[in-house]
């Protein structure tokens, strides 16, 4: 007998699946649940033009339900427009209700999936929704109380709600108690996260305090607010037939024209002649849309593929800027020199991409040249910890040749060295390789366009890391004058048995000669220490410039 | 390095009193910062972009180009290391005393130690000192020998029943050996300078045989091979050292007989062991005429004996480091080495292409396998090829 087919509502799906979306281990479901909740901060506060500033406690309070697991608090507030009270319930209680899905904007969020499995994963380890406070600067009072998600149903259920009094003109307060484990440092680790996000956020105000440790504070270092670019319609040749297909049907009543420049970039009334000539019907393109066959789309999707567009067009990207990722590497630690090269947007794959990239060197690990540089991956400014080998950014890293820019490196690996390497892809449409976003999928056009910004920034690095070198090497051959010069003297003394008056006048010349080299050494060395402080009062004056 | 003034760089001739030279150069080094001028040092360059085969002489000899050493900053730790070593080795010519590169690197190290004033000059490994030394014997146009600093001995073990060899020591006593005399013993050259007369004990001598493998070599003689056969037979111990070298120069020179090179057929044999005993090696330019034996002939394996005997060869693996490297220093030969790019070797030129082609190689011992029951069929075929003509 067959068996009774049933079918599930998204959040069941996901309730079933949240290892799909980043919560496969209790380390993760820590880092996965902050990230979530800071990027809806950021990408709230960027939406109505508000200069963020976030504070974050976590909290490690008990046991946790599970074994090998403690109960984590994980708190964020921000200071966005809030939430208005009707979208509360759908924001935190409800899978893929989203304002951001499929856009094409450069936001953090895109499926609206995030904060609702964090919610479930509460939900599902300590039996607690989130308690969410929230206001908006209509609202006199702020909306306060515990969401849930119905998990049959795919809604929320707001609980013990109320409005209460808020210290704050708007704002959100989110706070999730739940089973996972609190790693600090290391890829996973959640200081790596908030220092990476402070590094690609220089606008952003961020305090966070962790266990009984002392509140750390970063201060804003960009007042510029964020301009996110608008969102563009989809570039005609980065749809598969079907994708095109489901577009058609969804796009309501319209000519198939219309529908092709306004459902499409990059296609006028120029472009619909070429595709007439590339073999779209005539006479289809006056064509009622709703009442055109499949497969006539088809033929037109054909038209489409065979003829040449225009790229996309690159301003819907979002780049943080050299200036700004100069000023925020401080933010890592104590460094001694860095790199930042911001590249122009790009098409790779037919879709627009900003690469940037940051090369640090910190102070305090200095000597320790035998463990890999630091790397942090950065996709649409949001941190990825996860799955690095796999990921484009690991790869284009591995791929460029660093011993050129005086690195050691290992065959075929990533290079050694007290480094930080930041790499910063931003795009309304990047590739994920899973649903919980933690590796870029790594097309061969956007590896090697991460590769010219790894190799322009190594360039610069490779003179820093030279001029370092020129340095040291003339102060070891002034050593060697004076090591040397009267060894040399002795030796070929004791051998042609020459008188001491003989070997005193040796003395002199050989003084005489190598002084030239010294006077010529010194010239040289101090030459560099110019060059070196001229390209760090360069940097500054970069830097004080955008403060 | 530099080249600027001629009239200051010290040539050396092929004068060999090597204190004497010391000396002169010293003087003139003296002399040069005296006057607060460069001393410049120049050395043959021994390197195969310097390296010319002339078909005539049959082995490599040094071009034009020097390594010149000019006293500055840079080079100042290099040329005092070279002067101090100096002293030490004429030390040792003046009172006798023999080292090896080893022992120098310690001896060095220990003045380094007991004079505060040379602890700069202190060596971190042997490499360093060894590339000292050969810079001063590179300088010298000397053998290292000849400042008494000795390789072990290795390889040339040699089985005769009928060659009697007359060493003419340098106290001017003489020491006979008659090698049939010596039992299952072989006659070893030294890896230092020796004076040696050759003749056959009855008649002349047919032929001499190097084999590669020392090993095999002992088994051929085991098995009666220079019983059967009025010959030499030496075992070279792979890469042939000087002392090989020069002893299969002396057979060749003074017995007139021919000599025959029996290997594995692979092109680290071909380029490393057989090229080196045939026309010498680029390290050591100027010690070649000595150090090589321009009449010796590649036996085999050659590759038509693999098809003729029906051999086990094997797949050379590229993914292999060690046969992958072989494979392109033999690409490299082809195009660079002068011996290889002489018609005059074309025969041995064709061998190292059709390794390169097949990637195939083949070891002297599969002679063995032609017919497993009869341990004197490596020397049958042996004896059959040289009596053919079957070698290059």
């Amino acid at each position: 007998m067959a068996s009774k087919i049933t079918s599930s509502s998204t959040a069941e799906y996901f309730s079933k699946n949240l290892q799909q979306v980043g919560f496969s281990s209790g380390t993760k479901a820590v880092l996965t649940t902050l990230k979530e909740a800071v990027d809806n901060s950021l990408d709230a506060c960027e939406d109505a033009g508000i200069l963020p500033n976030i504070s974050i406690e976590i909290n490690k309070i008990g046991p946790g339900t599970m074994k090998n697991m403690d109960t984590i608090q994980v708190k964020v507030i921000d200071n966005g427009p809030g939430i208005a009270p009707d979208d509360i319930i759908r924001v935190y209680g409800e899978y893929l209700a989203s304002s951001k899905f499929g856009r094409g904007r450069c936001s953090r969020g895109q499926q609206g999936i995030g904060i609702s499995a964090a919610t479930t994963w509460g939900q599902l380890t300590s039996a607690k929704g989130v308690n969410v406070i929230s206001k908006t600067l209509k609202m006199k009072k702020a909306i306060s109380g515990t969401i849930e998600v119905d998990i049959k149903k795919n809604q929320g259920n707001f609980k013990n709600k109320e409005t209460i009094q808020w210290d704050r003109p708007h704002g959100t307060s989110v706070e999730f108690f739940f089973d996972g484990r609190l790693q600090l440092q290391g890829e996973g680790g959640v200081l790596t996260y908030l220092k990476g996000t402070s590094l690609v956020n220089p606008h952003l105000e961020l305090k966070y305090k962790i266990n009984e440790d002392e509140e750390v504070f970063f201060e804003r270092l960009s007042t510029e607010k964020i301009k996110i670019p608008e969102a563009v319609p989809p570039h005609p040749h980065t749809l598969k037939l079907g994708e095109f297909l489901a577009h058609a049907h969804l796009f309501g009543q319209s000519t198939v024209a219309t529908f092709l420049k306004r459902g499409f970039s990059r296609i006028s009334d120029n472009t619909i002649k070429l595709l007439e000539k590339s073999g779209m019907p005539k006479g289809i393109a006056n064509r009622s849309l709703p009442k055109t066959s499949d497969s006539d789309l088809k033929k037109v999707y054909s038209a489409i593929q065979k003829t040449e567009l225009l790229a996309p067009n690159t301003r819907s990207v979002l780049s943080i800027g050299e200036a700004a990722l100069a000023k925020s590497i401080e933010r890592l630690g104590e460094i001694d020199f860095f790199s930042v090269v911001s590249r122009k947007p790009r098409i790779c794959d037919a879709k627009p991409v900003v690469v940037e990239v940051a090369i640090a060197r910190f102070v305090s690990n200095k000597g320790d040249n035998d463990d890999p540089v630091t790397v942090l991956r950065f996709a649409n400014r949001v941190p990825l910890q996860f799955d690095k080998a796999s990921c484009a950014i690991a790869k284009a890293i591995e791929s460029v040749n660093w011993k050129a820019y005086g690195l050691q490196q290992p065959k075929r690996s990533l290079p050694l060295g007290p480094y930080i390497i930041a790499v910063s892809v931003v795009s309304p449409f990047i590739k994920f390789k899973n649903a919980s976003k933690e590796t870029i999928d790594s097309s061969d056009e956007l590896v090697e366009e991460l590769r010219l910004t790894l190799m322009q920034a190594g360039q610069r690095l490779s003179r820093y890391i030279k001029k370092e070198q020129r340095a040291a090497d003339l102060e070891r051959k002034l050593q060697h004058i004076e090591q040397f010069g009267p060894i040399l003297i002795q030796c070929l003394g004791r051998i042609t048995s020459a008188p001491k008056a003989r070997l005193e006048k040796a003395n002199i010349g050989l003084t005489k000669l190598l002084g030239r080299d010294t006077d010529a050494a010194e010239s040289k060395l101090q030459d560099a220490v110019d060059k070196h402080q001229k390209l760090q009062e360069r940097i500054k004056i970069r830097r004080g410039a955008k403060d | 390095m530099a080249t600027s003034r001629k009239s200051t760089s010290i040539k050396i001739g092929n004068n060999r009193d090597i204190p004497k030279l010391s000396k002169a150069l010293c003087e003139r080094m003296l002399a040069d910062l005296e006057k607060a001028r460069r001393p410049m040092l120049e050395a043959t360059k021994c390197s195969l972009d310097n390296a010319v085969y002339n078909p005539k002489v049959g082995f490599l000899t040094p071009g034009d180009k020097k390594v010149r050493s000019e006293l500055n900053v840079s080079s100042v730790q290099k040329l005092s290391r070279a002067i101090f070593f100096l002293e030490i080795l004429l030390r040792n010519l003046e009172t006798g005393a023999v080292n090896n590169k080893r022992e120098l690197y310690y001896i060095a190290k220990g003045e380094c130690k007991h004079n505060k004033d040379l602890k700069p000059l202190d060596f971190a490994d042997q490499s360093e000192s060894d590339s000292v030394v050969d810079f001063i014997t590179e300088m010298l146009e000397c053998y290292r020998e000849e400042l008494n600093v000795f390789a072990n001995d290795r390889g040339g073990q040699t089985y005769s029943k009928n060659l009697i060899v007359t060493e003419h020591m340098a106290d001017n006593e003489k020491a006979v050996v008659d090698l049939g005399s010596l039992g299952t013993s072989p006659f070893q050259p030294k890896n230092k300078p020796q004076s040696f007369t050759l003749k056959a004990k009855k008649g002349k001598l047919d032929f001499c045989l190097v084999v590669e493998s020392e090993g095999t070599a002992n088994t051929l003689v085991s098995n009666g091979f220079t019983k059967r056969n009025n010959c030499i037979l030496m075992g070279a111990q792979g890469v042939p050292s000087n002392a090989v070298r020069s002893w299969a120069k002396t057979i060749q020179d003074q017995l007139k007989i021919p000599i025959y090179f029996f290997g594995d057929l692979d092109a680290y044999t071909i380029q490393n062991i057989y090229r080196t005993l045939k026309a010498g090696s680029a390290a050591s330019l100027i010690r070649n005429a000595d150090f090589s034996a321009p009449e010796v002939r590649f036996l085999g394996v050659l590759p038509e004996d693999i098809k003729k005997y029906d051999l086990a060869d094997y797949v050379v693996n590229p993914k292999d480091a060690a046969e992958f490297r072989s494979l392109k220093k033999a690409q490299d030969a082809l195009k660079n080495d002068p011996f290889f790019k002489d018609k005059k070797n074309k025969g041995v030129t064709h061998v190292l292409n059709w390794l390169i082609k097949n990637k195939r190689r083949c070891e002297q011992q599969a002679f063995f396998m032609v017919d497993p029951k009869d341990p004197l069929m490596p020397e049958k075929i042996i004896i059959d090829k040289i009596k053919r003509g079957e070698f290059l």
